[in-house]
C-alpha cells in the first residue's frame, strides 16, 4: 500500500485514489488534516472545479488540486505553506466577488461551509466596488427544494447527484461564465425521491427545502445520532432538535447502509414524532362503551384483570400477542419473555409492504421487520385466522399496522376478541376496537436497537422527552408480566424510568 | 477569387489556383503522394519519428511538439482510436485556418490519413466553428471527392489502412477551441473543458484514445513526409523549425495572410509584409499572437516570431495572430474589449475563472470611466495572478495575461485615465 506524507505525518493509504479521497477513507479529511473544498463529494464524481482544495505537492512546480491528484507512493503534500495559503484565500475571495452576503436572512447561516471557509481561509475586507451579480432569489424547483441563485457557487454538487444518484438529471448549469446559473429544464421539475438530498449536499445556502427552511435558525438546534424507521433499510440521520421537539431529519454517513443520502419520505417521516395524532394518555372503555383517558397505572390494572379473566376461563393459551416490527429489539425480547413465561404460542407480527427501488427504499414498511423474525415471530395472517377461530381471546397488539390492506380480514377477527389492550403511538381505527388503549414511545424517544433488512443491528437512543405518559412497549409488557405474577418478572424493567 | 495572401510558402503555394481545392487539381500538383509513401512505404513509428525528428509543433497555439504528441496514443486495437482536427479557430486575431480550410482542403485530408497511420487512428472528426459555413463546405466537398475516389474509406489509397472523416459544425463557443472542450462538444455536450488527467491519448472522443490537432498542423504533414525533416528544419529557428500563416490584422496599410518561417521578425511582418501603420499614424503596440498573448510595445518589435524568443519578452507565439493598435488607440479600452470576451466566454466551471473574468472586466470599465483609482491596478494584477495557472483549462490564464501584458508596457494609458477622470483618448475606437 502507498504510503504518503501529510504536513510531516505519514499514512498508509488505499491504492488507485485520489488525495482528498484517500484522506476520506482514513477519515481524517476536515479531522485532522483540513484541506476545504466545495465541489468535491465523497459519493459524486470528481468535479475539480471550486479549485479550493488546491495543496502542495513536493516535486511538482504548481498547486494541485487535492480532489483528484492521484495517490503516488512516497507523496509529500503540504496543506499549510503559505502558497496553500494564498491560493485558498485568492478562491474565497473570488467566490465572494458576486456573493450576496445575506447571511442575516439566509437559512444556511450557521451551517454555511461558506461562511466557514470565509471565516478560516478568507480574507476579512472586500475588495470589491462593483455590483454584484443579481438573482433570482426564491426560485422553486419543484415540490421540495427552494433555489435562491445569488447565493449559488456554482459548485455543481446538485447537478451530479442528480444525474448519478437518482438518475434523474432534474438540474443542469445554464449559461456561461459568471452569468452561469443552475436551473432546470421546462417543464420538468426538480422531483424525485431524493429531491431534498441536494439541500444537504449544497455548501452554501443555494438550495434549502420547503419543509425546513425559516423553520428554526439551526444554531438552536442540536443533531443527535438516529435512525430513519420509514422502511427496513434503517438510514442513519440526525435529528435535529430543539425544544424537545425533532425539526429535521438529516442524512447521517454510514458507507455501509445510506451512504450520505436520504429518501424523502423517509426524511420527512421525522414528523411522526411530532404529530397530533400521537396517543399520550392511557384509556380504557367504559360501562358506556367510550374510550376514557385514565392514569397509566390504572389502564395497566384494568389490562391485567381482564387478561387474567380470560386466563382463569380460556387458559393462557388463549392470550395472544401482533408484535410490532417498528419496536426494538429489546421490545421484542420482552414479548417473546411475556409470552414463554405466560406458556402462550399465539403470535405474528403485521408488516406493511410498499414500493421499493434499487437505491435506499425497501419494501418492507418497518425498521425491525428483521428483529421480529430474528426474535421468532411469524407473519401476523395465520395468527389472525386463529383469532377469527375464536382460539384467541385476550389479545395485546402493539401498532396498527395490522390494519394495511394486506391483512382484509384483521378488522372481523379483532372485533370478535373479548379483550384487545392496544400499545401504540398514533391514533388510528384499531382504537375503537380496543379495551384499554396504552400509549407508546417512537424509536426517538427509546434506548434499543433495530436490524435492518441487512441484518445490521443499530442502536437508538433518546433524541426528545416522550410524549406524556408513552412507554417503550418492552417497559409496558413487562409491567404486565409483574402485575400478573410471571415468572422472570419480579424485578423492575432494567430501564424503567418511572420507578414504577 | 482575389489571391489573399501576399507571401506564400509552401503551404499557400497554390492558393490562388481555384483548382487547388478540387481533388483534380490537389493532384496535378503533386497530393496525396506524400500519403501514398506514408501509408504503403513507412510503418507508424517511422512516420512519428519523422515528424518528432522534424520538430514540427502544434500550430493551435500551445505549440506542443506533434511527433511526441502522436507517439502518446496507446499501442494495439483493443479500442477504436480518434483523430480530432480542430478547425474551431476561436482565438480572435487569428484566420489562418479559415483559409487553408478554403483553398487547401485536401492539403488537410493528406495531412490527416499521415497521422492516421502515424497513430492507428480510424477515424477523424474535425470540429468546425459554426460561423466557417463556407469552409465547412469546401471540406465536405473534399471529402466526399477521397471517398469516391478510394483516398478514403475501408482502404484509403489502396492500403490497408481504413479511414473516414467526419465534419461536425460547432455552435459558437471560444471555449470549445480547447482540446477538450472541443471533445465535449463533439460529443454533444455543453462545451466544458475537462479535468486532466486523463489526457485524450488516453480518454478522449467518446472515451476512445484521441489526438486532437490543428488544421494547420495537418497541412504541414505532407510536407514533411514528401521532402523529409532537413527539409523542414531548413524554415525557421533551430528550436521552431517550418514556417507558419500569420494572419495580421488591425490598423496596418495591408492585413492580411502571410506565410513566413517561424522565427521572422515581427517588425517585418508589421512594417515590411503588412505595410506598417496607417498615413500619419504610429505603430503603438502589437499583439503577437491572438488575443490571449500578452501584448508588446513598439520598442519591442525586433524580436523573432518565435516562442522562444517571444517568452524573453513575457508573451507566445499562440496562433500567430498579429493584432497592430495604433497611436489612435486607448489601451483601457483594448483591455475593455479583451476582458469583456474573456468574461462572456468563460464556461464558468472553475472560481476564479468564472469570477475573475468578470471582476477585471468590470475594474477595467471602471478605468475607461473614469472612475478607477491607482488601487485598482494593483487589483487587475492581483486578480490576473490569482486567476493564472489555477484552472482546469488554459482559458484563465489566456484571460490574465492580456491585462498583465497592458500593465506591463502601458501603464501610462491607465494611470492617465485615473489622473484626468476620463479618457484621454478621444479619438479612439469606440467600445
Amino acid at each position: 500500500m502507498p504510503r504518503i506524507t501529510v504536513d510531516g505525518t505519514e499514512y498508509e493509504v488505499a491504492e488507485g485514489r485520489t488525495l482528498l479521497q484517500a484522506l476520506d477513507d482514513l477519515g481524517v479529511l476536515m479531522n485532522g488534516v483540513d484541506i476545504p473544498h466545495y465541489c468535491w463529494h465523497p459519493k459524486l464524481t470528481i468535479d475539480g472545479s471550486c479549485r479550493l482544495c488546491q495543496v502542495e505537492i513536493e516535486g511538482i512546480p504548481k498547486l494541485q488540486i487535492a480532489c483528484s491528484m492521484p495517490i503516488q507512493d512516497g507523496m509529500k503534500v503540504h496543506t499549510k505553506s503559505q502558497r496553500v495559503q494564498d491560493a485558498r484565500a485568492g478562491v474565497m475571495e473570488l467566490l465572494l466577488v458576486n456573493h450576496p452576503l445575506d447571511c442575516p436572512i439566509c437559512d444556511q447561516a450557521g451551517e454555511c461551509k461558506l461562511q466557514d471557509y470565509a471565516f478560516a481561509y478568507g480574507v476579512p475586507h472586500s475588495r470589491t466596488q462593483e455590483p454584484r451579480r443579481a438573482g433570482k432569489k426564491r426560485v422553486d424547483l419543484g415540490p421540495t427544494v427552494m433555489f435562491d441563485q445569488e447565493r449559488c457557487i456554482l459548485c455543481r454538487r446538485c447537478v451530479r447527484f442528480c444525474r448519478e444518484v437518482p438518475g434523474t438529471s432534474e438540474l443542469a448549469v445554464f449559461a456561461r461564465g459568471d452569468r452561469s446559473v443552475i436551473e432546470t429544464f421546462p417543464e420538468m421539475p426538480l422531483s424525485n425521491d431524493y429531491s431534498m438530498n441536494v439541500a444537504d449536499i449544497c455548501p452554501v445556502g443555494a438550495l434549502t427545502t420547503k419543509d425546513f427552511r425559516f423553520k428554526i435558525r439551526v444554531w438552536f438546534t442540536e443533531d443527535l445520532p438516529g435512525v430513519c424507521t420509514g422502511c427496513s433499510n434503517g438510514c442513519n440521520v440526525h435529528l435535529g432538535v430543539a425544544n424537545n421537539r425533532v425539526y429535521r431529519y438529516t442524512p447521517r454517513r454510514n458507507d455501509a447502509v445510506n451512504q450520505t443520502w436520504l429518501c424523502d419520505e423517509g426524511r420527512l417521516s421525522y414528523k411522526r414524532i411530532n404529530a397530533d395524532d400521537r396517543i399520550d394518555h392511557a384509556a380504557v372503555r367504559n360501562a358506556d362503551g367510550n374510550l376514557v383517558s385514565v392514569p397509566y397505572e390504572s389502564a395497566l390494572e384494568t389490562a391485567v384483570a381482564r387478561i387474567r379473566r380470560v386466563i382463569e376461563t380460556k387458559g393462557a393459551g388463549a392470550v395472544g400477542m401482533l408484535v410490532s416490527p417498528h419496536a426494538t429489539n429489546e421490545d421484542l425480547a420482552v414479548a417473546r419473555r411475556f409470552l414463554d413465561a405466560l406458556g402462550s404460542t399465539q403470535a405474528g407480527f403485521a408488516l406493511v409492504r410498499g414500493r421499493k427501488d434499487a437505491l435506499l427504499i425497501k419494501e418492507e414498511k418497518a425498521a425491525n421487520a428483521a428483529g421480529a423474525r430474528a426474535a421468532g415471530f411469524e407473519d401476523a395472517a395465520p395468527l389472525l385466522e386463529r383469532v377469527r377461530g375464536g382460539a384467541v381471546e385476550a389479545l395485546l397488539v402493539m401498532g396498527h399496522d395490522v390494519l394495511a390492506p394486506a391483512y382484509a380480514n384483521a378488522r372481523a377477527a379483532l372485533e370478535g376478541v373479548d379483550t384487545l389492550v392496544l400499545l401504540d403511538t398514533h391514533r388510528s381505527p384499531l382504537e375503537a376496537l380496543a379495551h384499554v388503549v396504552l400509549p407508546a414511545r417512537h424509536a426517538a424517544e427509546k434506548h434499543g436497537t433495530l436490524t435492518n433488512v441487512a441484518g445490521l443491528v443499530q442502536a437508538v437512543q433518546p433524541a426528545v422527552e416522550p410524549v406524556f405518559e408513552a412507554r417503550a412497549e418492552g417497559e409496558a409488557l413487562w409491567r404486565l408480566g409483574q402485575l400478573l405474577g410471571l415468572r422472570g418478572f419480579e424485578e423492575p424493567h432494567p430501564q424503567d424510568r418511572t420507578g414504577a | 477569387m482575389q489571391k489573399v495572401p501576399f507571401v506564400t510558402g509552401y503551404l499557400t503555394e497554390h492558393f490562388g489556383d481555384d483548382d487547388y481545392a478540387t481533388l483534380a487539381g490537389y493532384r496535378r500538383r503533386g497530393g496525396y503522394e506524400a500519403a501514398r509513401k506514408a501509408l504503403t512505404e513507412m510503418s507508424a513509428e517511422q512516420i512519428v519519428e519523422l515528424v518528432k525528428n522534424a520538430g514540427l509543433q502544434g500550430r493551435g497555439g500551445a505549440g506542443f511538439v506533434t511527433g511526441l504528441k502522436w507517439s502518446f496514443m496507446p499501442k494495439g486495437n483493443d479500442k477504436p482510436k480518434y483523430l480530432v482536427c480542430n478547425a474551431d479557430e476561436s482565438e480572435p486575431g487569428s484566420f489562418k485556418d479559415r483559409l487553408l480550410l478554403e483553398r487547401g482542403p485536401h492539403q488537410i485530408i493528406e495531412g490527416i490519413l499521415i497521422a492516421a497511420k502515424a497513430t492507428g487512428a480510424e477515424k477523424t472528426f474535425v470540429y468546425i466553428r459554426g460561423e466557417y459555413a463556407h469552409p465547412a463546405d469546401v471540406l465536405e466537398r473534399a471529402i466526399e471527392e477521397c471517398r469516391a475516389a478510394g483516398i478514403l474509406g475501408a482502404q484509403c489509397l489502396g492500403s490497408d489502412l481504413a479511414h473516414d472523416v467526419i465534419v461536425t459544425r460547432g455552435a459558437g463557443a471560444y471555449i470549445c477551441g480547447e482540446e477538450t472542450g472541443l471533445l465535449e462538444s463533439l460529443e454533444g455536450k455543453k462545451g466544458q473543458p475537462r479535468k486532466k488527467p486523463p489526457f485524450p491519448a488516453q480518454f478522449g472522443a467518446f472515451g476512445m484514445p484521441t489526438t486532437v490537432n490543428n488544421v494547420e498542423t495537418f497541412s504541414h504533414a505532407p510536407h514533411i513526409v514528401k521532402n523529409g525533416a532537413a527539409w523542414f528544419r531548413g524554415f525557421g529557428t533551430e528550436k521552431s523549425p517550418g514556417a507558419t500563416v500569420f494572419g495580421v490584422s488591425g490598423l496596418v496599410q495591408r492585413p492580411g495572410l502571410y506565410e513566413l518561417p517561424l522565427g521572422t521578425r515581427l517588425d517585418e511582418i508589421v512594417f515590411q509584409h503588412a505595410g506598417g501603420p496607417l498615413p500619419g499614424r504610429k505603430v503603438k503596440g502589437v499583439i503577437p499572437g491572438g488575443m490571449s498573448m500578452p501584448i508588446l510595445p513598439v520598442s519591442q518589435l525586433d524580436v523573432p516570431m518565435a516562442s522562444e524568443f517571444l517568452r524573453e519578452r513575457k508573451t507566445l507565439l499562440g496562433t500567430g495572430g498579429v493584432m497592430v493598435l495604433d497611436d489612435t488607440v486607448c489601451m483601457v479600452r483594448v483591455g475593455c474589449v479583451i476582458t469583456y470576451f474573456f468574461r462572456d466566454e468563460s464556461c464558468g466551471q472553475c472560481t476564479q475563472c468564472r469570477e475573475g473574468t468578470g471582476w477585471l472586466n468590470k475594474i477595467m470599465q471602471r478605468i475607461e470611466r473614469g472612475a478607477g483609482s491607482l488601487a485598482d491596478l494593483d487589483i487587475l494584477l492581483d486578480v490576473a495572478g490569482k486567476m493564472e495557472g489555477q484552472t482546469i483549462c488554459a482559458f484563465a490564464d489566456a484571460a490574465a495575461w492580456p491585462v498583465q501584458g497592458l500593465l506591463r508596457h502601458f501603464r501610462e494609458d491607465f494611470e492617465a485615465h485615473i489622473t484626468h477622470g476620463k479618457c484621454p483618448f478621444p479619438q479612439s475606437f469606440e467600445l
